[in-house]
């Protein structure tokens, strides 16, 4: 969804497969340069949902070991924007 | 005959007795040392001989023969000595076990006559022919020197040496009863037994032996003397040389000597030759196998690996035991510290959020955009947790689906199906699978829903309908008729099945069938389907997992025509399979990558042989219950493990530290290996495969008793994930492919 935008931690960013190898090839694309990635197809609330993800496993491995709650209507979507960012 | 040979030497004993003394003198302090018999000699250097052993002469003078002493008259002496290390033969003599440094009487004799014998430094048991050497000796002294080069050549060829020093030219050969010199109708019957032996015996001798032996006599000097065992003219060759040798010699009395000694000896040799003979039948078949095949790196492999193990045995003194530590060569140290345990990695959100689909299923909708590969990986959580139903059938089979995959079907009924599949557009449709559909797919469904029309699977090229109990032949007919771009067909346990299915199967994709599974399918005879498995051209994967009809013959009349293709050859539970199939296998499927012989259990380590010469590609190999030795195995790995992804050593309980060597030298890309019940594999052994084998990513132990903490948390692999210890789950282990987990 056009116009959201989210801020986070660029190693909070990386649990990410795909968003780190955007942010970290080679190449001098305007992702690694401008720390900036865009998904046309996420929506928001996904996108917003996978953010959180990203923190929720950064603590996880840092010993905070507690459980991610998935709004059921989000699982299917999610899922596959997950598959997506190889995360 | 021993009187050429004797000959020989009191000929050349003029030249090197001088030499000799001198080396007497110089080296006082080595043990046993080789003389050259003659009457001066043996008088002269009897005494030193005696208290000292040479340890290798051999070392000192490569080629010298002359310089060689042999001494026969040590026994007596030595015997105390030696004495613990020595073998009691049958016929009283005693036959000195190896060990380093150590040369029993007429060791010496051997090392040089090994070389004579078969230009094999073999392990030689040193025979000590104690008493009556020295009587004998003593008795002529004139002659002694030829009754010594009798007894020597008799020692030498009846004894292995120990090649202390030198590094142990590990081919075995026991008893080298050749007796080139005198014993003539016993000398030919044992050399040609010898060389049987030799033939037998795995490979080519080792070539790091330098030629340490030194030469005794003339006649050794022309024998060949390269590491060459697999000669039998050497033995001729030998033996001409002797008796050449001998015609020159006119001493008709030495002759007589020796003659005579043969024959007293000759019923000594005659209880060997038994012994020997005995085993010579046994592994006839072996024997014609290994002259045909040129010895390789595999049988290289395996004779270094042989010996070294005998080497360590003999150093000891004891017998192998149990106690594998003891004999492992392998140092491996577990980690002290815990700073490399890794953090706990997160459950990744795509596999969370499959898990609450799951639980959801009913709630789903629809599964439009969702990729196949996703697809597939929710059905296969829905069925193992068995919700999977009707509903997501349909979702599944709705729109114009190009995969529908559902590894289980068991509870899907007859009518379900026929709706579901009624108005199903299967124009895309490229992979099916319905396993376990025995309940739901006899014949008559077929023709209204997947077969109602002639075009009706135009695009499908992989069908996979195991489990289908209730489709015949008719049925099977029916779908492949409709169905023309099949690449791959599983059709196990399909009990209804004939092999009028596999011709029909022959005719409709005899061109682009590229898979067939047939496991467990009873009704087909690997015998009537020989034909129409011929006629499979592009024929790469081939299962035929506990048919009994598969049998060596048949199979080797299939490799023949098609193993040029086969990738993937799964035989398990085929025990009528023997070596020689593997060795039809090897001979015949150089591009196989994918071989399954567990469970059949007639193979022994000449299949590795095979394996490790003629099938280089092999990535996945799966043994279990195969009774193959340790050397083997290693040495397989050594040779031709290069390639190895997964391997599966289950239950091939002699695997052991040879092994663990092997996969931890080669093996960089090895992923699963399983050592399910293989005990003898230590805490040591299995640490130092997982922390060489980089690319380890599971390893199976269930059945491993012997394994400790000491390996499980003082591995040093951060990515490997050890299945089957105590009290570990597992279940949820049990994918199709563990290495993608």
């Amino acid at each position: 969804m056009e116009g959201f935008e989210f801020i986070i931690d660029r190693e909070v960013a990386m649990v990410s497969q795909t968003i780190r190898s955007m942010l970290t090839s080679p190449g001098g694309f305007s992702e690694s340069k401008d720390g900036v990635v865009t998904f046309p197809d996420i929506s928001t609330t996904i996108l917003e949902k996978i953010c959180q993800y990203f923190y929720w496993s950064l603590q996880y491995s840092r010993g905070k070991e507690t459980e991610f709650h998935i709004e059921p209507e989000l699982t299917l979507e999610l899922m596959m924007a997950a598959n997506y960012l190889h995360t | 005959m021993t009187m050429l040979r004797s000959r020989e030497i009191s000929s050349a004993s003029g030249k090197p007795r001088p030499k000799r003394q001198s080396s007497d003198i110089i080296q006082p302090s080595t043990p046993a040392r080789k003389q050259e018999p003659g009457a001066h000699s043996l008088d002269g250097s009897s005494p030193p001989t005696n208290t000292f052993r040479r340890r290798s002469p051999c070392l000192e003078s490569l080629n010298g023969f002359t310089d060689k002493e042999v001494s026969i008259s040590v026994c007596s002496k030595r015997k105390s000595n030696v004495g613990e290390r020595f073998l009691s033969l049958r016929s009283g003599k005693k036959v000195a076990k190896r060990c380093d440094g150590i040369e029993a009487s007429g060791s010496e004799i051997d090392t040089r006559k090994s070389d004579v014998d078969l230009g094999s430094e073999g392990k030689k048991v040193c025979v000590d022919l104690v008493e009556e050497e020295t009587n004998i000796v003593s008795k002529e002294l004139d002659n002694s020197g030829d009754n010594a080069l009798v007894r020597r050549i008799v020692n030498e060829e009846k004894g292995k040496t120990v090649m202390d020093e030198v590094e142990d030219s590990c081919q075995v050969k026991d008893v080298e009863m050749k007796c080139v010199e005198g014993c003539e109708k016993l000398s030919s019957s044992v050399s040609r037994r010898k060389y049987t032996r030799e033939e037998k015996a795995k490979g080519i001798q080792v070539v790091n032996l330098s030629p340490p032996i030194t030469r005794v006599g003339v006649e050794e000097m022309e024998i060949d003397n390269s590491i060459d065992i697999q000669n039998p003219p050497e033995a001729s060759v030998t033996e001409s040389a002797v008796n050449d040798a001998l015609n020159q010699n006119g001493n008709g009395s030495r002759n007589q000597h020796f003659r005579d000694f043969a024959e007293k000896n000759a019923s000594r040799f005659a209880r060997f030759d038994a012994e020997m003979e005995e085993e010579e039948e046994l592994s006839d078949e072996e024997v014609e196998q290994q002259v045909e095949d040129w010895p390789g790196p595999f049988s290289t492999a395996m004779k270094i690996m042989k010996d070294r193990e005998e080497n360590t045995i003999l150093h000891d003194g004891i017998p192998f035991s149990s106690d594998i530590e003891r004999t492992s060569p392998i140092i491996w140290a577990p980690r002290r510290s815990d700073s490399f345990t890794s953090p706990p990695r997160a459950p990744s959100l795509q596999e969370l959020s499959m898990r609450v689909l799951v639980k959801n299923a009913d709630a789903i909708t629809s599964l439009d955009y969702v990729p196949d590969a996703l697809r597939v990986k929710l059905c296969q959580l829905l069925c193992d947790s068995r919700r999977m139903d009707v509903h997501f059938l349909d979702l599944l089979v709705r729109g114009s689906p190009t995969g529908i995959c559902v590894p289980d079907c068991s509870w899907l009924t007859e009518e379900q199906f026929t709706q579901c599949f009624n108005n199903c557009d299967t124009s895309n449709l490229m992979v099916l699978q319905l396993d376990q559909c025995g309940r739901c797919m006899p014949d008559y469904v077929l023709p209204s829903t997947l077969a109602r029309s002639p075009k009706n699977l135009p695009m499908l090229s992989s069908l996979s309908l195991s489990g289908a109990c209730r489709l015949s032949d008719v049925g099977l007919r029916a779908l492949v008729s409709v169905a023309p771009a099949i690449t791959s067909i599983n059709l196990s346990q399909c009990s209804l099945l004939t092999s009028s299915s596999i011709d029909m199967l022959s005719d409709s994709l005899g061109s682009v069938l590229r898979e067939l599974y047939l496991n467990e399918c009873q009704s087909i005879d690997l015998n009537l389907i020989l034909t129409a498995l011929k006629k499979f051209e592009k024929l790469e994967v081939l299962s035929l997992v506990d048919l009994p009809s598969v049998r060596g013959r048949l199979l080797r009349e299939f490799v023949t025509a098609r193993g040029e293709a086969l990738k993937q050859l799964i035989l398990t539970y085929s025990v009528k399979l023997t070596d020689s199939s593997v060795k039809d296998i090897s001979e015949n499927c150089p591009n196989l990558s994918v071989l399954d012989l567990a469970n059949v259990c007639k193979l022994t380590d000449c299949s590795l042989g095979y394996l490790a010469n003629g099938c280089q590609a092999l990535e996945k190999l799966i043994f279990c219950r195969n009774s193959f030795s340790d050397e083997a195995v290693a040495a397989f790995v050594e040779t031709s493990g290069g390639s190895l992804v997964e391997l599966s050593l289950n239950n091939v309980k002699k695997v052991g530290h040879n092994t663990a060597l092997a996969l931890a030298k080669l093996s960089e890309k090895l992923q699963i290996l399983d050592v399910s019940w293989c005990r003898d594999m230590s805490d040591n052994a299995l640490g130092y495969i997982v922390d060489s084998c980089s690319s380890l990513k599971v390893l199976k132990v269930f059945g491993c008793t012997q394994i400790t903490d000491a390996f499980v948390r003082g591995h040093s692999n951060p990515n490997v994930k050890i299945l089957g210890l105590k009290m570990d789950p597992f279940l949820d282990q049990l994918t199709k492919n563990l290495a993608d987990s």
